[in-house]
């Protein structure tokens, strides 16, 4: 399996240590984040390939670090984990782009397939883009532009 | 049939005592308009009344004054008329020619040109009578007059005019006498007094009046138009008066009274009030009646006037306060939800924790040398009820987030029989297990409407649960669908045993549950209800008339 990179954004220490740990026993490896502008950091650093973001942190909140994380690092696969959000957030996360909007408490194993799925999507858009890119090359301008949209 | 939208403690009472606050007012306002319309009429009636016999009587008064006093001169200038032609001819003519037979008639004859005249006769100084002409001379050819008062009166006054008595005929008449200027005889007349009635009769003094002339002793010396033989007890005080003319009124009559014939006699002019105001009376009894008559039309038009008016007010009234309570329960649901959304928040960290916090150790488990441990699957057994506990709570804090949902729902055409259908689906399973049957009387031309589907879906699944509930095994629910100008309308009226009042009141209240602890979160309906009220529609409950509960949903229908 390819190693998944992944960044989990919670201000509940206790819950991001314990969900990272039994990650690890899952084999998958994550960094931690307490609030928005140390996920901000990381990302600059290092960028995740997905991102576990909690809506409702101190300082700069889930939403605006989505926000930006969508901007800047369009790649990135954002699932958006938490226990405060109303379908006015749901909505709002979704026109973001968000990869998928889940309520807390989630059971692990749900979360565990909803990174793996989010890791298997981002790699299809980079197929598609290095395939659009080819395309493109090629001067098969309409090819990549549908690969893209898809 | 009582429905329940929206109940709030205590409005029974409220309204009990805002029904004797309107009695109250009713009666107040037809007690005013009463007074306010009868009073004037009463007044109006009461000066009239007064004014026009206040007026009668200053009019009659003057008309009687003035009777009377015609009465007397004429009266009193007959009288002197008399006395004076009889003095005359005692100074004209001496005692012998008087005394000469057939001289006296001459005298007679010649005065006599009106007919009162009864007799004349010649008396010496001595009492004896020398002459006489009239029809009575055998009775008087003998009589002596020397001891008689009035004769002695005429001596020493020169003049003389009797009281009115009755003589040998029965006839009514008085004497006139007269002397020479040297006191030697006396000349006498006797005049029928019937000239006076005459005078009195034309008296005009209206019906029950009287007219007639009293002397010093109150004797009648004309006849009572009323047949009065003697003057009544109660008019004796008309005599005490100077002579002068007076007016006397007592509750009956009204009297005129002068003296005449130098204050020996005395003229009374009666009017009797009461039958000369008899016309009055009887118009103003007319007018009495009318007056009641308006009195009770005001009455009645008042009394209705306000009824409706107050009936008018009393319905808005109630109307407002049924809008009141409903705004006040939306308010108090609204406040419920959002309080129960914040509390569900909240908890859903913890319990991410705690579910998380289990796995974990279910999971570091695996890691530990198995064989040493002597409880591992009573481990087991406690992660996985922690789990199951934790997804039990967090179905709650999940349903209780449902209050809070945003208006913003997708909105969408949809079919509500469809709808229902499809609702039913879900249930029919469970409908089957407890040997429900499920029937349905839809409407079918029913217009699509729009609105969120999902959430509709969750109120009729929220009713029918609880139908299922409420019958237990064996019984049915039946789906109505009907539509009327302003909304489309669902009821479900299941075969349970209804509920009381007091559920009723409080059902769509959160956390209010009649099932057993532990088998309901008593949310669904409140949630039900917040629903509806976003949506625009409502929700009401009420006991079916052949038992159960009966559930009435109201959809707004787009465009009426």
């Amino acid at each position: 399996m390819d190693d998944i990179k992944i960044l989990l954004v919670d201000d509940e220490e206790d819950f991001i240590r314990t969900l990272s740990e039994r990650l690890d026993l899952r084999d998958l490896g994550s960094k931690t984040a307490l609030n928005g502008e140390q996920a901000l950091g990381y990302v600059g650093e290092k960028e995740p390939d997905v991102m576990v973001l909690d809506l409702k942190m101190p300082g700069i909140d889930g939403m605006e670090v989505l926000r930006r994380v969508r901007k800047i690092y369009p790649n990135i696969q954002v699932i958006i984990q938490t226990g405060h959000g109303n379908d006015l957030d749901e909505a709002e996360a979704r026109r973001l782009g968000v990869f998928d909007y889940l309520k807390k408490p989630v059971d692990i194993e749900i979360l565990v397939e909803r990174i793996k799925a989010a890791h298997q999507a981002k790699k299809k858009l980079l197929d598609s883009s290095a395939t659009a890119a080819a395309f493109a090359e090629a001067g098969e301008y309409e090819t990549a532009r549908d690969l893209l949209k898809r | 049939m009582k429905m329940y939208t929206a109940t709030i403690p205590g409005s029974a009472l409220k309204v009990r005592s805002r029904e004797s606050y309107y009695a109250r007012q009713k009666q107040l306002f037809v007690l005013l308009v009463i007074l306010m319309a009868i009073i004037p009429l009463l007044f109006i009636s009461w000066t009239s009344s007064h004014f026009y016999q206040k007026s009668w009587l200053d009019k009659t008064t003057v008309e009687l004054t003035s009777l009377a006093n015609s009465r007397r001169e004429i009266i009193d200038l007959f009288l002197d008329n008399q006395e004076n032609t009889l003095a005359g001819y005692a100074e004209l003519y001496d005692f012998a020619w008087l005394s000469t037979p057939g001289n006296l008639e001459k005298i007679f004859k010649a005065m006599n040109h009106q007919g009162v005249i009864v007799d004349l006769g010649l008396i010496a100084r001595d009492g004896s009578h020398r002459n006489y002409t009239g029809p009575f001379a055998e009775n008087l050819k003998d009589k002596n007059y020397a001891e008689a008062r009035w004769f002695a009166e005429v001596i020493e006054n020169g003049r003389y005019i009797s009281d009115v008595f009755t003589g040998y005929r029965g006839v009514p008449h008085f004497i006139v006498a007269v002397t020479d200027p040297s006191r030697s005889w006396v000349l006498r007349a006797t005049i029928n007094s019937e000239l006076f009635n005459a005078m009195l009769a034309s008296a005009e003094v209206g019906p029950g009046g009287d007219a007639f002339i009293l002397n010093r002793q109150g004797e009648l010396q004309t006849p009572s138009r009323l047949g009065l033989t003697a003057l009544p007890a109660g008019e004796k005080s008309l005599l005490a008066t100077g002579g002068g003319l007076t007016i006397h009124r007592s509750p009956e009559a009204l009297y005129a009274t002068t003296g005449m014939k130098n204050n020996a006699w005395t003229l009374v002019l009666k009017t009797d009030i009461a039958t000369s105001l008899a016309d009055f009376y009887r118009a103003r009894q007319r007018d009495h009646l009318i007056i009641a008559g308006a009195a009770l039309l005001i009455l009645a038009v008042s009394t209705t006037l306000v009824r409706s008016m107050m009936n008018k007010v009393e319905g808005a009234d109630q109307q407002r306060m049924l809008l009141y309570d409903r705004i006040r329960y939306s308010e108090k649901m609204a406040l419920i939800g959002r309080m129960a959304a914040n509390v569900a928040h909240e908890i859903n960290n913890p319990l991410q924790i705690i579910g998380d916090q289990a796995g974990w150790l279910d999971e570091l488990l695996n890691e530990e040398e198995l064989d040493r441990l002597k409880n591992t699957d009573e481990y087991r057994a406690a992660f996985a009820k922690i789990k199951t506990q934790v997804k039990r709570a967090s179905t709650i804090t999940h349903r209780l987030l449902g209050f809070s949902r945003s208006t913003e729902g997708l909105k969408s055409a949809i079919d509500v029989n469809t709808l229902i259908e499809e609702t039913v689906s879900f249930l029919e399973k469970e409908a089957n297990n407890h040997r429900i049957t499920i029937r349905r009387n839809l409407e079918q031309s029913l217009p699509k409407i729009t609105t969120d589907s999902t959430q509709v879906q969750q109120v009729f699944l929220n009713i029918l649960n609880n139908a299922f509930d409420a019958i237990g095994n064996d019984g049915s629910v039946t789906i109505s669908t009907s539509l009327d100008n302003r909304q489309l309308s669902v009821e479900f009226a299941d075969s349970g045993p209804g509920l009381p009042e007091e559920v009723l009141k409080k059902i769509f209240e959160p956390f209010f549950t009649t099932k057993k602890a532990g088998s309901g979160t008593g949310i669904g309906l409140a949630i039900s209800y917040s629903i509806m009220e976003r949506l625009g529609g409502s929700i009401e409950v009420r006991n079916g008339r052949q038992g159960g509960c009966v559930f009435r949903v109201n959809l707004p229908v787009a465009g009426r």
